[in-house]
């Protein structure tokens, strides 16, 4: 039932949250001195061209008015046309969205895969040397800067030792395109090669997006441990004899969770702001990718079209983190 | 709890129970097995990484020199620039004639040239094509509006269109390659709310060209095979796909090249990018001298810019030899006046400014107005403009001008471009080729008449228009090249832009690959002369 009451308040907001997403990406795109038509028509152009192109573009409307008919088309599902090359954002979107979900999919499970199991070894080693020894590993992903990283891994995983590739997501074109998730399409097509094309293009982007991500999974895995740990009912389970790593893994590991899960959420909308970074770098054809070009072209639309997407998943993620939580935890559910 | 001796290994053995480092095993051999194999190079592939994002495959949408690869590629006009310096060939026309008064061009078309779907080339074509430009009001049709006038150009026959002008251009014929021929029968069919089959278009191929559309994802690029059936023949070598990837980051645009996974990329790098590539055992970089050039606007309409002298000291206060020599490593040719050196016009005796801050102060003394701080433009992200702001702002303050450097992105910079107020004092960047004439460069930049669109520095010099507007005119090329000599000279001489440079090509190429022909105006980027060997 609480959990019930806490999908239908997260639904609630949902509108306003994301009518104030616009608005502030509005305002600081329209802020910005860029004239994106300009831009857009050309060096050549002439001013009689530029100022037609703005009116076709809706641009030399006031910008109250912009914005009305901009939520309004949002509103119907249709995010406008891009300023630079008139095509529907949706397309350029839908096209994209996907690229970037698989790797931050991948990248978060591979970040939680490996930080939960970490952070846990970290918490039962306190003080250890081997305690110490990932703190300098979760402090060095926390520190290091994502683009340094991704070209050290490029320079060495594909350059120096040909393992993987250097960039983009996939040989050639890709598989035939149903969910636009490689991984997934291929298999659909049973085409292996493909498959394992798609899967070593994504080990050095995803590699780069988990690590800051997994030291943090550390971090929060460990402190949540050590807190359960020394609570009174792991006293009673070790007082009724059950082996230590039943004891660890089963019930502290199932309690310290609960904070993991939450940070796992929040991780999941720093990832793909991080994927910017990192999609550049990679090449990888994403939303990051779109949305550095976006910027520099100043496309308005493109923009905001990332921005409210970007901003759904991050609120649709955390959503379902929520409703992780009533699983994990009984309590929240009743 | 604390690490025992066996500690680590105890806590690897509990890492194994839960299965991750079984997992993670799989995940990487996966990983290492599929060491990818390229595809590309069986089917005699070139690939070519690209800065510029390829958002639209229309070739009349748009016109800059990022993406000119699809438009030359997969598009013909009735005419070519090729090679360096560029000379213009007849390409689908097999001839044409111009009448006295400079006012009716006609071409005669090949006959038998198809485009992609088969059918055949026709005057229609070119009429119809021409008709969308001046329709559409994009790319390069701001070379056409206001000389070709719409419902002006007939078919006069199955195989001859005729141009006729409002007014004489003499830049006319060099702008005819950029008319590119679309096949209109088939894009009559994509017609939706009159926009001239233009969202079709933007993904998809109307065009004759030396390669046919495969595949395109604006957020990828463009792949393309080669079409047998071109008008211009194939030889014996030839590539059978070209593909053209969007590729952001310098850095992964080189680490490409080396490792072999691009044969060729563009050929504006920083230097020390290029210095690594020649070093490549894949890469051999080629060296051209383009027609590209690098200087400073000033606006000439603000004070105290509008004095001579001032303009004059600014000039004295650039030390060219340092920038082109210490920071660019020689690898510029400098380049006196507004007209880059290898064009035709461009004035042999002039000897520009050189870096003499005695001279600079002797022409401030002269400066009657009060003189400001000085806002110097640069364009972010372009290193080169940056760094020449900084060092014009270095040899300013030796003078007593006190400066300041405004870095912002071209989107912002081209806007402030057109407008008087909000222009910068000075403004760093290049001037391209668009077409190979030397209106390119001085009619474009220094005539009045186009004050606040092409002409950014508000210079105005009657002399000079006078000078332009017969050459824009007149068919006489003797006298053209005169008059554009003498304008680039007065130009200069009014120092009315900071000159600094002609840029060099080098192109990385695949050191497999032959048969390049690079030429200004297509960035080398045309294929269709290209083989691996």
């Amino acid at each position: 039932m609480k959990l019930l009451v806490l999908v239908l308040n997260r639904f609630f907001w949902f509108f306003p949250t994301v009518l104030g997403l616009m608005l502030v990406t509005f305002t600081i795109s329209h802020v910005i001195p860029a004239d994106p038509v300009a831009f857009v028509a050309g060096d050549n152009a002439t001013n009689e061209q530029i100022e037609a192109l703005r009116a076709q573009l809706g641009l030399d409307q006031p910008v109250h008015v912009q914005l009305y008919r901009y939520v309004l088309s949002v509103v119907q599902g249709d995010f406008g046309v891009s300023l630079y090359t008139l095509r529907p954002i949706s397309h350029d979107l839908a096209s994209r969205v996907p690229a970037t979900l698989e790797l931050t999919f991948v990248a978060v499970l591979l970040s939680a895969a490996i930080g939960i199991p970490l952070g846990v070894i970290s918490a039962v080693n306190r003080n250890s040397l081997l305690d110490h020894l990932l703190r300098v590993f979760t402090v060095s992903g926390l520190a290091i800067a994502a683009f340094w990283l991704a070209i050290l891994l490029q320079l060495l995983f594909a350059m120096e030792l040909g393992w993987t590739p250097l960039q983009g997501r996939v040989d050639g074109w890709g598989p035939d395109e149903v969910t636009r998730f490689y991984l997934i399409d291929s298999l659909l097509m049973g085409d292996l090669d493909i498959f394992l094309s798609a899967a070593s293009h994504m080990m050095l982007p995803a590699i780069t997006l988990a690590y800051p991500a997994m030291a943090t999974i550390v971090r929060f895995t460990r402190a949540g441990v050590l807190e359960a740990i020394n609570s009174n009912y792991v006293m009673y389970e070790e007082a009724m004899g059950f082996p230590r790593r039943v004891i660890v893994w089963k019930f502290v590991l199932r309690n310290a969770l609960i904070g993991t899960v939450t940070q796992i959420g929040l991780i999941f909308g720093i990832l793909i702001a991080n994927a910017v970074v990192v999609e550049a770098v990679f090449d990888w054809p994403g939303l990051g990718l779109y949305a550095v070009q976006s910027i520099l072209q100043s496309d308005y639309n493109a923009i905001m079209g990332f921005t409210v997407v970007a901003g759904v998943i991050f609120i649709v993620v955390n959503l379902i983190v929520d409703i992780a939580h009533g699983f994990i935890d009984p309590r929240e559910s009743r | 709890m604390t690490m025992t001796g066996n500690g680590l290994t105890t806590a690897l053995r509990r890492l194994r129970r839960a299965g991750v480092v079984s997992l993670t095993s799989l995940a990487l051999g996966i990983t290492l097995a599929a060491a990818p194999v390229a595809d590309v190079e069986a089917k005699n592939t070139f690939v070519f990484a690209n800065s510029s994002a390829y958002d639209t495959m229309d070739p009349h949408a748009v016109f800059d020199v990022g993406r000119v690869a699809y438009r030359i590629n997969l598009y013909d006009g009735l005419m070519r620039w090729e090679d360096n310096p560029p000379v213009l060939n007849l390409w689908l026309a097999e001839s044409f004639d111009i009448t006295e008064d400079g006012l009716t061009y006609t071409f005669k078309l090949r006959k038998g040239a198809k485009f992609h779907d088969g059918s055949e080339i026709e005057a229609a074509d070119v009429v119809y094509s021409i008709e969308r430009m001046l329709a559409l009001k994009k790319g390069a049709a701001a070379l056409f509006i206001g000389t070709v006038a719409s419902g002006s150009t007939k078919a006069l026959d199955k195989y001859t269109v005729e141009f006729n002008l409002s007014k004489p251009s003499a830049i006319f014929m060099a702008t005819v390659p950029e008319i590119h021929v679309l096949n209109a029968d088939l894009m009559k069919q994509h017609v939706n709310n009159d926009d001239w089959g233009s969202a079709w278009l933007s993904t998809n191929d109307a065009g004759s060209g030396s390669f046919k559309l495969k595949r395109y994802d604006p957020a990828k690029g463009f792949l393309a095979e080669r079409f047998a059936d071109h008008f211009m023949g194939w030889g014996d070598k030839y590539l059978d796909e070209i593909e053209f990837r969007t590729v952001v980051e310098i850095n992964s645009r080189v680490l490409g090249l080396m490792k072999g996974d691009f044969h060729g990329s563009d050929g504006y790098m920083p230097q020390d990018q290029i210095i690594r590539l020649r070093k490549s055992d894949n890469v051999n970089v080629e060296e051209q001298e383009s027609m590209r050039i690098f200087y400073s606007i000033i606006h000439n309409g603000r004070s105290p810019m509008n004095d001579i002298n001032f303009r004059k000291a600014l000039s004295y206060a650039f030390d060219y030899d340092g920038f082109i020599n210490n920071i660019l490593s020689g690898s510029v040719a400098r380049n006196p006046g507004p007209l880059p050196n290898n064009i035709w016009g461009a004035p042999k005796d002039l000897a520009g400014y050189t870096y003499d801050l005695d001279k600079a102060k002797e022409y401030l003394a002269k400066v009657k107005e009060p003189i400001r701080e000085i806002t110097i433009g640069a364009l972010a992200g372009y290193g080169q403009t940056e760094q020449a702001a900084a060092l014009l702002q270095n040899g300013l303050t030796k003078i007593g001008i006190k400066s300041k450097i405004v870095a912002e992105p071209w989107p912002v910079a081209s806007g402030k471009m057109r407008d008087e107020q909000q222009m910068y004092d000075l403004l760093f960047l290049w001037k391209s080729t668009y077409y190979a004439d030397p209106n390119n460069w001085v009619g474009e930049m220094y005539d009045g008449a186009s004050i606040g669109a092409r002409n950014n520095s508000w210079y105005k010099n009657p002399e000079v228009d006078t000078l332009l507007h017969e050459a824009q005119t007149t068919t006489d090329t003797a006298l053209r090249e005169r008059n554009y000599a003498k304008a680039a000279t007065m130009v200069a001489n009014d120092a009315a832009g900071i000159f600094i440079y002609n840029t060099k090509w080098f192109g990385p190429i695949d050191k497999r690959a032959k048969g390049f022909r690079f030429c200004p105006i297509g960035n080398g980027q045309e294929m269709r002369w290209v083989y691996f060997e």
